[in-house]
């Protein structure tokens, strides 16, 4: 399988955070979420992909290519919380600027876009919700025929509802099979619904990267009392956190612990409790 | 280059409009009062105003962010302002040149050397003004940049009298003005050249966030 972005060592030093050394990839045709709490480096590691900030070390590949070039941008769609779109333009005056950037901007698609979201073409952005520009944004970023779309928390402060549309969407373009999809977001449930591939950043680390249904279909919660959680095996044991009455073991193959310690309970875990615990657990 | 710029002809039109009424208006009434062609002085310094209100949009909507995504390069990004600040600094002397051709068809005495030469000095200002506003709009915040954009225009003017006066040294100015003004000209392009040459230097190494 051929790798639509591959990022290897990603390196940034900030007085008071490091991205240090990030490495994933987002195959083609997959839908790829990076995961982490606010300021874990989610979005410096996309900035830092894409171009935005310097980085100090690692290599970002795109389509195969390294470095970003005209060519290469064509091909990749991105969409930032919030629009980031002057608020004087209208959709329509957003299309005579875009067409005069993309060489591959899609006049017909992107119309039909705003017609299937109900955004009126004529209307200054600056009238329009928050989510009517998020809609507006994908509508832009999908109309010159990308390949590869990043999203850094795009769907962050949307209701449910239009949450809910963009995911739809964004399940729709990843039916090509040379399309993928690179969405950072700490809304978790969002990514359980449509990502093949977790990367899970945490303090500016990656701290782990697994195809979503491994995580969710073996990792597990293991409920114990403190002195069952003495009698674990340490090599079971990924994080642990002491709660008011119980432990918490997060365990990477829920039904084998089960059968190992048939006297705890062992629950399925979401990503968001996989995440908590990698967070506020110890090792 | 060319949909950046339309973003910004967009952002910008209603500026331009009224600042070009406003020079049309102006014209006429100084006619009054001194010599029209003086209005080339001002002209086109008072066009470029639109160019910071195009930056300051960009910095409130975070469009350098976005655009940078795009298949625009960073020089690209730099050199479209610049561009911008040329095409206003010519629309503003086009248009002050409009009541200055109405009045001369009236009879008013306006003559080539005196437009010559009040254009020479607007462009000069115009020029040294945004080499030194235009690339601290990318380097300082825009509240910042917005200070350093009024005192570039007082700054050009003390930086042509220093040139005239350098010139003086040389030539003498008062028999040989228009070749005083159109030297100091020469030196505000090239100094407006290495302005935009050092803001894609220094644009090209600095985080957009």
């Amino acid at each position: 399988m051929t790798n639509a972005l591959t990022v290897s060592g990603l390196t940034k030093t900030y007085p008071d955070f490091v991205l240090d050394q990030v490495s994933f990839s987002v195959p083609s045709g997959s839908i790829v979420g990076l995961i982490g709490e606010n300021g874990a480096g989610k979005s410096t590691t996309i900035n830092a992909a894409l171009g935005l900030i310097q980085k100090e070390a690692g290599q970002v590949s795109i389509f195969g290519k390294e470095g970003l070039n005209d060519d290469t941008k064509e091909e990749i769609g991105v969409v930032f919380d919030g629009s980031n779109y002057p608020e004087i333009l209208s959709p329509r005056k957003l299309n005579g600027v875009m067409k005069n950037i993309y060489r591959s901007w899609d006049e017909t698609a992107y119309f039909h876009l705003l017609k299937q979201f109900s955004l009126p073409p004529d209307k200054p952005l600056k009238q329009f919700s928050k989510g009517m520009k998020m809609k507006l944004a994908i509508s832009v970023a999908l109309s010159h025929h990308s390949k590869l779309l990043i999203l850094d928390e795009a769907t962050s402060g949307l209701d449910p509802v239009i949450r809910d549309d963009i995911l739809d969407m964004l399940l729709d373009f990843v039916q090509e099979e040379d399309h993928s999809i690179l969405v950072s977001s700490h809304i978790t449930s969002d990514l359980e619904k449509i990502a093949d591939y977790i990367v899970f950043i945490h303090a500016g680390k990656v701290v782990f990267s697994k195809p979503k249904d491994e995580l969710v279909e073996q990792y597990g919660i293991l409920k114990c009392g403190a002195a069952q959680f003495d009698a674990l095996d340490k090599a079971d044991i990924i994080v642990y956190r002491k709660m008011d009455y119980e432990w918490q073991v997060l365990v990477a193959d829920r039904e084998k612990m089960q059968k190992k310690y048939p006297k705890a309970m062992v629950v399925p875990a979401t990503i968001d409790e996989i995440m908590l615990l990698y967070v506020k657990g110890e090792k | 280059m060319k949909g950046v710029l339309l973003k910004d002809l967009y952002i910008a039109r209603s500026n331009i409009l009224v600042t070009a009424v406003s020079l049309v208006v102006l014209g006429f009434g100084l006619s009054f009062l001194l010599e029209t062609s003086a209005l080339l002085v001002l002209a086109p310094v008072a066009s470029t105003t639109a160019v910071f209100i195009s930056i300051t949009s960009d910095a409130a909507s975070k469009w350098n962010k976005n655009v940078i995504t795009m298949p625009v390069s960073r020089g690209q990004i730099i050199g479209e302002k610049f561009v911008f600040y040329i095409l206003l600094a010519v629309l503003g002397l086009i248009t002050a040149l409009l009541p200055c051709l109405a009045l001369g068809f009236f009879g008013a005495v306006i003559t080539i050397p005196s437009l010559c030469l009040y254009g020479a000095i607007g462009i000069s200002a115009t020029l040294l003004a945004g080499g030194i506003s235009l690339p601290c709009a990318y380097l300082f915040d825009p509240e910042k940049s917005q200070i350093v954009f009024m005192m570039s225009f007082m700054a050009s003017t003390g930086i042509i009298v220093g040139i005239v006066l350098l010139i003086n040294l040389f030539i003498p100015v008062k028999e040989n003005i228009l070749l005083a003004f159109n030297i100091v000209l020469a030196i505000s392009a090239l100094w407006f050249f290495v302005s935009y040459r050092v803001a894609v230097k220094v644009y090209q190494k600095r985080d957009i966030t």
